[in-house]
């Protein structure tokens, strides 16, 4: 592994890159932000906590999920991956230092998530930690997601409306802002389609917000798993 | 060195991007010369280990393409032909970048961008973001990746296309400096011969002609090239000019036909690929 590699491409293209183009940061707020106000009015703040934990999957995963246009456009317009194919980059270095950089967008709206959690007193110490860990499964499994998309697309303007489509239905639909139990249970294993119900599911239930339904984690995990050896495969490295 | 043996690439529909190349070449800059769709891309692609042969090998300096991926990777550069910079990333931070995905250190790869990107002329845009940089400079930035970057073997798919006459000739020095061997994809005859040593020329997939510029010109010793607008079926069309290659003592006979004649250049190595040359 390249960790070096990856690491300068997240500070460059994540964290420096985030004061030169800011719209990116209020782009990867809107939809959250929306739907938590929109939560609160018609819930009268009843729903309030359930948006604030389903904020910080949401705010990730769409971050992550909209990143397929970036991933393609860097393949097909911008011929990156094809410069970094002959070099000490591995694909799985190119989409760690991807998703990495995509995660620093994330990182105000989670910085802001934190702070509503703190005013709605909705945290305890082992619940972060949980937190931070299918946070940390959810982008690798959403960023694979773009990833296979960008691999598989020929045409960059193709992938923007795909990534809108995704974004929307993989993160709106699951239960990130209303109780999973809300649903009829084959609806929430249908939805379970995408890591983000896992991840919205678990995030519920260490908060103490829905009871827990253990099986999401090991699907969360296979998800992330196999998502990512797709995508890993899928990267085109060696086109045939 | 590189050495290719009957390395063929066929797509689907059993369309025939390179057809049995057989080449060696070790010479400091090589260029291959080529229409577009001759197969100058797609060759470099299957060298630089980006795209499968579909048959054939080829080896890097001993490293076997399809065996010694890693190695190959390690040892050679490649610049894709339309490869852009990152817009909001500077031109340091690109180049830094890259050495990095070589294995440089840190403080390795900084020195080293700086080193490159100052002999490149670079050193005012250095913190600027790419996309403020002209079409010229980003090509230049390319070049400087490669300079700084040690390798073996470098590949420039047409590192000029499209760039206005001043950038390209500093794109011409940069390449230069390039202390590795280097083989560059051009459609521009002077590029080849004012850069390269060795020139291989493509058409279809196949490599029709491989040597030195003077030796490949050797045989229209004694020739020049007669031109004119007129349409004539013995002679080759290109575009609304019909040419024809001429004895040297013939001149005077073609002038009065209304030809006009001009001195044999690389151009005609291109123009008359796969034609019978006038005995």
């Amino acid at each position: 592994m390249n960790l070096k590699y990856v690491g300068l491409m997240a500070w460059y293209y994540g964290l420096k890159a985030i004061p030169r183009g800011p719209s990116y940061i209020i782009a990867a707020l809107m939809t959250p932000l929306s739907l938590l106000f929109i939560v609160f009015i018609i819930t009268k703040g009843e729903l309030v906590k359930f948006a604030i934990v389903g904020g910080f999957v949401i705010t990730v995963a769409s971050v992550a999920l909209s990143s397929a246009g970036d991933a393609a456009f860097m393949r097909l317009q911008l011929r990156m991956q094809d410069l970094y194919v002959p070099t000490r980059v591995s694909p799985s270095d190119y989409m760690l230092a991807l998703t990495l950089s995509y995660l620093m967008f994330s990182i105000p709206g989670i910085a802001l998530y934190s702070i509503l959690g703190v005013i709605f007193h909705i945290f305890n110490i082992i619940a972060i930690f949980v937190l931070i860990a299918v946070l940390v499964l959810l982008v690798i499994a959403t960023s694979s997601i773009s990833f296979i998309i960008s691999g598989m697309i020929k045409h960059v303007r193709n992938v923007w409306g795909i990534a809108a489509i995704l974004s929307v239905a993989m993160t709106v639909l699951p239960p990130t802002f209303y109780p999973y139990n809300y649903i009829p249970r084959y609806a929430l294993y249908v939805l379970s389609i995408s890591p983000v119900t896992p991840a919205a599911v678990i995030a519920q239930s260490i908060f103490h917000l829905s009871p827990m339904l253990l099986l999401e984690v090991p699907v969360l995990i296979l998800e992330t798993v196999v998502l990512f050896v797709l995508a890993r495969f899928l990267t085109r490295w060696r086109e045939n | 060195m590189i050495i290719t043996e009957k390395l063929t690439k066929k797509y689907s529909g059993n369309f025939i991007a390179l057809n049995s190349i057989d080449i060696k070449t070790s010479k400091r800059i090589t260029s291959i010369i080529g229409r577009n769709g001759a197969g100058k891309t797609t060759f470099i692609r299957i060298l630089s280990t980006q795209l499968a042969p579909t048959s054939g090998s080829a080896s890097i300096n001993g490293f076997d393409i399809l065996k010694n991926t890693r190695e190959i990777r390690r040892s050679v550069v490649s610049i894709p032909q339309e490869a852009s910079l990152i817009g909001i990333m500077t031109a340091y931070e690109q180049v830094k970048l890259y050495l990095v995905a070589r294995g440089f250190s840190f403080k390795e790869a900084g020195d080293q961008a700086n080193k490159a990107l100052d002999e490149l002329d670079l050193r005012e845009f250095k913190n600027s973001p790419a996309d403020t940089l002209s079409g010229g400079m980003k090509r230049k930035v390319f070049v400087a990746m490669a300079l700084a970057s040690n390798a073996d073997v470098v590949f420039l798919d047409e590192p000029t296309t499209g760039l206005d006459p001043i950038s390209r000739l500093e794109v011409w020095s940069a390449i230069g400096r390039i202390g590795s061997e280097v083989i560059l994809t051009t459609h521009y005859m002077e590029e080849a011969q004012q850069l390269s040593e060795d020139l291989i020329l493509m058409d279809h997939g196949n490599v029709i002609e491989h040597g030195k510029p003077t030796e490949l010109l050797r045989k229209f010793d004694g020739m020049l090239r007669a031109e004119t607008h007129e349409e004539r079926n013995d002679c080759i069309k290109v575009g609304g000019t019909f040419i024809r290659y001429i004895k040297r003592d013939d001149a005077e006979k073609y002038i009065s036909r209304g030809f006009t004649i001009k001195q044999i250049t690389l151009d005609d190595l291109f123009i008359s690929m796969g034609v019978f040359l006038e005995s």
